[in-house]
């Protein structure tokens, strides 16, 4: 401590420097990644200014008429609009809660698993969803849910139905159907990084619990569990940004009239306005409402893990 | 030695030749360029056999492209931000849009050519003057556009109620004037015929409610009420003088009609998935031959559906559907059909975008396929393989050539109409054959199968417009009055209007037809109709109305 008090400022200088020539190679490198940022991410905001525009493709960007905020005004007097934030954060929440809450359950219960072939065979099948497109996913949904599906055909069978249910014209299914979805697909994936998590705890707890005569449940309530939360935590925070991106694909691959009041999304609603009809300014009104939510999100859960002393981003 | 020299300069010598040769050969090369239409349609097989007759006469190879699995106006959304273009277009709705964006190559040059006459023939200068925009012309609707405004048709394009004609059959041929009588007489038969023989279930109505083709269910209370197609809106004509635009959504009309559905979805015989299924599963249904009937437009369906109850011999059990006009009360007249006119849609139709580096040959292509002899390739196909030429000059075929144009297998690597290219209808230059296949007298009937012959004859019919027993009258100028909504865009406050109208009658319409209470229902969807504040846009259409009328 004395000595770095006692260090004139040439001298801070001086060794600033040189640890700038040591890491050099490493400062290039990141200035790669601060251009990349810079174009990739940095430049495009520029295109907000559309949304304060009455945009128009033949006049430009710097020749459209400048109309302030009257597409923010536009989207929060729109009914639907309002409607399609519900949905992005009802969808968004369950999903995220029901993908967090299997995925930490997969992983415990395959944990518990001792065959180690068995395991493995199971954790590959599972994670194998992951990797199919969404296109491909609700055809499957479609399919397995429509009124000659297999769904329909073994309830019916098993006389748990009286007659087949025609899944998709019930508003109130439609939530459950994409999270189900969403869990078939993504539970085995999401496993993976809580699975390394209670690997890497430390053996000689479960030891010393089973000297003290825990059980299985005892173990995983009391180790494996507290274990995993700081994991759980930044997970969280990490996925809480994403909750208004509750999915674009599922919604609108399965969507249709009747449902559509409860499955549109905001990125769906971007893409009939700004793209469909060519409204891009109010396109990009939303787009910038949904960044806006999305930071704030963020931020308070940032706030709150920050608050209760646990993990958090920064 | 010097031998070798001498073969090593001729080979040289060879090389260069080639070299130029291939240069030479380069410049005749067949272009290959693209034409995307903001529709659903089929593509066809690479090296599909018309295809390269009319790619080694034109010199340019269109590969066409439709819609898959996004909407219209997202497809010509994406085009339009990023500006990759094909090098022809048809932008349906959007077709306003590409221009605005000054994708589009005016006409106005090429049409004054006596090169391109054949391209100025297609219209009059009055219907001409319909398209333009700022003066100028970018593109020509091909469809229901007959040589010499001339229409001879057997067929019916339009909209209808479609029955089966094996239940008019069971009936025995009975006459349906309302609604009511449709409804009752599917009912009837029904409580009957639960199943087809193959043992599918009989469904006895259903609806497509998919995307923009949700006017299946939507537009019926306009012919319901005795009016003409015009889309969108009723032009009423009780002050002649002075044409009044209605709005069809919210006649006593619409109600009783929505009602009649809700009551005949609670009878069950509405098919359980119909606000659900897509286009795909809906002609995969028609064409089991399990639906009894469907409100719907001629050219929606019938094409697939015929080739498929043709392929698999399911005509000659009466699965072809016949077109019915009923109205909501008995004695009124109808307006389904109207009358042998073409119709002038000017808000879209096949354009050159300025991404194609050659306009004038693209110009040049559009006019080689209105020659005769084109377009006798493009619909008839070639001659003595797919139809024959009898003593007097009469084009025909045999049974085995109209089941090979059945089969899509067949048509894919066969068949290349570019049926979005410029067409006729009506009779052809020679004055004796029809443009199209399907217009000609002794093919009409020659391709059907004995129950849907023995309807026609039960009726005294020779042609499917009869069936609507629509009263003939000239329509307005105006008609159709869609073509100047289809474009409306969000910018305008009845663009915004027509937009929230159509959002909210594809969300509402399937729910008020399934609602238990069908008054509350009906309530609810009407507060919600009336926030889109509609007056908005019917006072454009009135606008739109009355300065045509001036002008």
């Amino acid at each position: 401590m004395s000595l770095m008090g006692t260090r004139s400022p040439a001298l801070k200088e001086k060794n600033t420097k040189a640890e700038l020539k040591r890491q050099r190679v490493l400062l290039i490198i990141a200035a790669l990644f601060v251009v990349y940022g810079i174009v990739f991410y940095y430049l495009p905001l520029f295109g907000w200014i559309m949304a304060f525009q009455n945009y128009k493709i033949k006049d430009g960007i710097f020749g459209s008429e400048f109309v302030g905020l009257r597409w923010f005004k536009f989207l929060f007097s729109d009914q639907t609009f309002i409607r399609v934030i519900r949905n992005t954060l009802c969808m968004g929440v369950i999903n995220l809660v029901a993908t967090t809450i299997t995925a930490i359950g997969f992983a415990i219960l395959l944990n518990e698993v001792r065959n180690t072939f068995g395991k493995k065979l199971v954790q590959t099948i599972s994670y194998l969803p992951h990797f199919l497109s969404w296109i491909v996913v609700t055809g499957i949904v479609h399919d397995a849910l429509s009124i000659n599906g297999v769904v329909n055909e073994l309830f019916v069978n098993l006389h748990i139905f009286d007659e087949p249910v025609s899944f998709f014209s019930h508003k109130e299914y439609f939530w459950p159907i994409v999270a189900l979805s969403n869990v078939w697909k993504e539970t085995g994936w999401n496993a993976i990084i809580y699975l390394a998590t209670i690997t890497s705890i430390d053996p000689a707890l479960y030891e010393a619990a089973a000297m003290d005569g825990a059980g299985r449940w005892q173990k995983i309530k009391h180790i494996t569990l507290p274990g995993l939360r700081s994991t759980i935590i930044i997970l969280l925070i990490m996925n809480i940004g994403n909750v208004i991106n509750a999915g674009f694909e599922v919604q609108y691959l399965l969507t249709n009239g009747f449902i559509k009041p409860v499955s549109e999304t905001i990125d769906i609603y971007v893409l009939t306005y700004g793209v469909g009809k060519m409204n891009y300014s109010l396109g990009t009104a939303a787009g910038i409402f949904k960044t806006f939510v999305s930071l704030v999100l963020i931020v308070l859960f940032n706030f709150i893990a920050k608050k209760t002393g646990d993990e958090r981003l920064f | 030695m010097k031998s070798k020299k001498i073969f090593a300069l001729t080979m040289a010598c060879m090389m260069g030749l080639g070299a130029f040769a291939g240069c030479a050969k380069k410049k005749d090369e067949i272009l290959n360029w693209n034409f995307f239409a903001a529709m659903h349609g089929s593509e066809i097989n690479d090296g599909n056999e018309i295809q390269e007759l009319i790619a080694k006469d034109t010199g340019i190879r269109v590969k066409e492209t439709w819609l898959a699995g996004q909407t219209s106006a997202e497809a010509i959304g994406s085009i339009v931000a990023s500006g990759e273009l094909p090098e022809f277009i048809d932008g349906g709705d959007g077709s306003e849009e590409l221009y605005k964006a000054g994708y589009l190559v005016a006409w106005d040059d090429y049409l004054a050519k006596p090169e391109f006459a054949n391209l100025k023939e297609m219209y009059s200068d009055k219907e001409w003057e319909m398209f333009k925009h700022e003066g100028h012309i970018y593109w020509a609707n091909v469809f229901q556009n007959s040589y010499q405004g001339k229409p001879v048709s057997h067929g019916f394009n339009d909209e209808a109620f479609w029955i089966q004609v094996r239940v008019l059959e069971w009936a025995n041929y009975p006459t349906i004037d309302t609604l009511d009588d449709y409804f009752k007489l599917l009912e009837d038969y029904y409580a009957e015929n639960k199943t087809n023989a193959d043992g599918t279930k009989i469904i006895p109505y259903t609806c497509l409610c998919e995307d923009w083709r949700y006017f299946c269910i939507e537009n019926a209370p306009q012919f319901l009420d005795g009016y003409p197609n015009d889309g969108s809106v009723i032009v009423n004509l009780d002050d002649p003088n002075n044409p009044k635009i209605v709005d069809y959504n919210t006649t006593p009309t619409a109600k009783r009609y929505f009602a009649k559905l809700n009551e005949v979805y609670k009878k069950g015989m509405m098919d359980p998935e119909f606000a659900i299924q897509t286009y795909d599963e809906y002609m995969a249904k028609l064409s089991t031959g399990a639906v009894l009937g469907m409100c719907d437009q001629w050219w929606d369906f019938a094409g697939t559906v015929n080739d498929n109850f043709k392929a698999n011999k399911l005509d000659e059990k009466g699965y072809n559907y016949v077109p019915l006009g009923p109205t909501i009360d008995k004695g009124m007249t109808n307006r389904w059909y109207i009358g042998a006119t073409d119709t002038l849609n000017s808000a879209s139709g096949i354009a050159v975008t300025t991404s194609c580096k050659d306009p004038d040959k693209a110009f040049k292509f559009l006019n080689r396929m209105l020659d005769q002899d084109m377009h006798n390739l493009r619909f008839w196909g070639i001659e003595g393989t797919d139809y024959l030429v009898d003593e007097n000059g009469i084009f025909y075929r045999t049974q085995e050539m109209r089941d090979k144009w059945a089969d899509s297998n067949y048509t894919k690597s066969h068949c290349c109409m570019y049926a979005y290219f410029p067409q006729y209808g009506g009779m052809s230059r020679d004055g004796k054959n029809t443009m199209q296949p399907g217009d000609s007298t002794s093919e009409f009937f020659a391709g059907m199968a004995d129950p849907l012959v023995k309807c026609f004859k039960a009726y005294g019919y020779d042609s499917y417009n009869q069936f609507l027993r629509s009263t003939d009258g000239i329509v307005g100028i105006w008609y159709p009055m869609y073509q100047f909504s289809n474009n409306l865009k969000t910018d305008t406050d009845a663009g915004v209007a027509w937009t929230k109208m159509g959002e909210t009658k594809h969300t509402w319409l399937p729910q008020i037809v399934v609602a238990d209470d069908f008054e509350s229902a009906w309530n609810e969807y009407m507060a919600a109709y009336a926030d889109c504040k509609p007056e908005e846009f019917l006072k454009y259409m009135q606008d739109t109305l009355d300065n045509l009328i001036k002008s």
